[in-house]
């Protein structure tokens, strides 16, 4: 834990028009952790990571991505400083083709001048991508979508990936070989946040883990520990929402 | 100007239906530079694509501001805008007809056998310019990747690190100026009137349609398509037949068509 602090989240209240989800909300994220965010539905694991690209406004608190204060800018400026956003639901440019959707993830400047060199290194973790590089983006399975998002996520080089429900609706196989490629970016020095509804999926990856209730930091610790918490289960089995017993 | 049309549409979900007013104004603001100060219609293309910017602004920012369904609430608002630009233009030009009747465009181009209007091959080498080179800045440049990504997916856009309001802005502007542009090559054309400029929304809207809603690429090809027939018509028939050949194209394409406006939506 010696590695320094890239975001840090303190007492942030979020929410949409009438609705305040994030109540108070503190955590924080250390360079090359893999850091997972669980919790019931409507805890606000998405509230926070829309929050955190700006796309919900911060009504009180404070956001710091490495020193810098980032609450308050525009999505585009807080892209523009290494974070990125892989949105739940993949929000992919249907018409536009595999090739031009990765252009677009490196849009920015930076990411840009880098794009050839980024691109040889995601093409070799998904292969597919480069079979289906013409295609429009809607015509890809399921599987392959979220592959794409996740690439066109890497294209910007961020610092610190924010991954929202990146395993919803894939199957078993599909989910392996996406792990291995989260494996591979980590190891390419890229810290990761990741909410998601299939907690030992993810608790099995992460080195360090939030439990969220209720707009809250519920429990923390390191991924399996949690796994092994009564209250992790307990917290899920109360309200009754059934991710605990899906087998993972 | 129907590719304006589309392009703000495309990136605000706005149906601007002042669109012909503004083509107008462009005219009007041709006219009246051209009459007072003697200017080449060549140079009162820049002048009165320019002198639209202030009207791209307001748009914009009115048009952002507008509540969902954008597509509904957006053509309240560009009513309203529409009926009073008439009403404005109506007040400074009073309603007279007014037309760039410039002698040197008159003039006939001698081509073989060929006898052109040198005000209508002026139009169209124009026309086929701004296609021509809106389809490169689109296809290549950067800001053409924002303009296309805002317009399938604003927020997806703002996440890999587009400034969706400045390709909305810019887009704005560049449609507005075509507008104020096409307004002076109309303008030497035909006579412009206050109200002239309903007809010219009609026609914009029923291209946007054939093309199908927001897909930038088939307006360019759609304009391009009905312009060389519309062109072929009147070398071929004369120009009576250029409405009703054109009329009878669109209703045509809209029967055949008939789910272009939803299909374009749907992406």
């Amino acid at each position: 834990m010696s590695a320094p602090l890239l975001l840090t989240v303190r007492d942030v209240h979020a929410g949409y028009d009438d609705l305040t989800v994030l109540r108070g909300l503190s955590l924080e994220v250390r360079a090359g952790e893999f850091v997972a965010l669980v919790g019931p539905n409507g805890a606000g694991k998405s509230t926070l990571l829309k929050a955190l690209a700006g796309l919900l406004p911060v009504t009180s608190g404070e956001i710091n991505l490495d020193g810098e204060r980032i609450d308050g800018l525009p999505p585009y400026a807080i892209a523009a400083r290494g974070l990125t956003l892989i949105p739940e639901g993949r929000r992919l440019f249907g018409p536009l083709s595999v090739r031009e959707n990765l252009e677009l993830g490196a849009f920015l400047p930076k990411a840009h001048a880098r794009r050839e060199e980024t691109l040889r290194t995601i093409l070799r973790l998904f292969p597919i991508l480069q079979d289906k590089h013409s295609a429009p983006a809607r015509l890809l399975s399921g599987g392959e979508q979220q592959m794409l998002a996740l690439a066109r996520g890497l294209m910007a080089r961020p610092r610190l990936l924010c991954l929202d429900d990146p395993f919803l609706g894939l199957a078993r196989s599909v989910t392996d070989r996406f792990c291995q490629a989260v494996h591979a970016i980590t190891s390419e020095g890229i810290t990761i946040l990741a909410a998601g509804q299939h907690v030992r999926r993810l608790l099995r990856l992460a080195t360090r883990a939030y439990l969220l209730e209720a707009g809250q930091v519920a429990l923390t610790g390191p991924g399996p520990a949690l796994l092994e918490d009564p209250r992790l289960s307990q917290t899920l089995l109360e309200l009754g929402t059934g991710a605990w017993q899906r087998p993972a | 100007m129907a590719l304006g049309f589309s392009m703000i549409l495309g990136v605000s979900r706005s149906l601007n239906l002042a669109h012909g007013d503004l083509v107008v104004l462009g005219g009007y603001v041709g006219y009246s530079l051209w009459a007072a100060a003697g200017l080449s219609p060549v140079l009162l293309l820049p002048v009165a694509a320019l002198a639209l910017a202030p009207a791209a602004l307001v748009w914009d920012w009115l048009l952002k501001r507008t509540p969902e369904p954008k597509e509904l609430s957006s053509l309240v608002l560009t009513f309203g805008l529409s009926l009073l630009l008439q009403t404005v233009m109506r007040a400074i030009w009073r309603g007279e007809y007014r037309l760039i009747a410039e002698s040197s465009l008159g003039a006939s181009l001698q081509l073989g056998t060929l006898a052109l209007n040198r005000g209508r091959v002026l139009a169209a080498v124009a026309a086929l310019a701004v296609v021509g080179l809106l389809w490169l800045a689109l296809t290549r440049t950067r800001w053409g990747q924002a303009v296309r990504a805002t317009s399938i997916d604003p927020q997806a856009a703002a996440l890999v690190g587009i400034n969706v309001d400045g390709a909305r802005r810019s887009t704005f502007l560049l449609a507005l100026g075509l507008s104020g542009a096409t307004g002076v090559l109309f303008a030497t054309l035909h006579y412009v009137h206050p109200a002239a400029g309903v007809e010219l929304t009609l026609m914009a809207i029923v291209l946007s349609i054939w093309a199908g809603v927001g897909h930038l690429r088939s307006v360019l090809a759609a304009g391009l398509l009905l312009g060389m027939i519309e062109a072929l018509t009147v070398t071929g028939w004369g120009p009576g037949w250029r409405e009703p050949v054109v009329a009878l194209m669109l209703l045509g394409s809209l029967l055949a068509r008939s789910g272009g406006l939803a299909r374009g939506h749907a992406h």
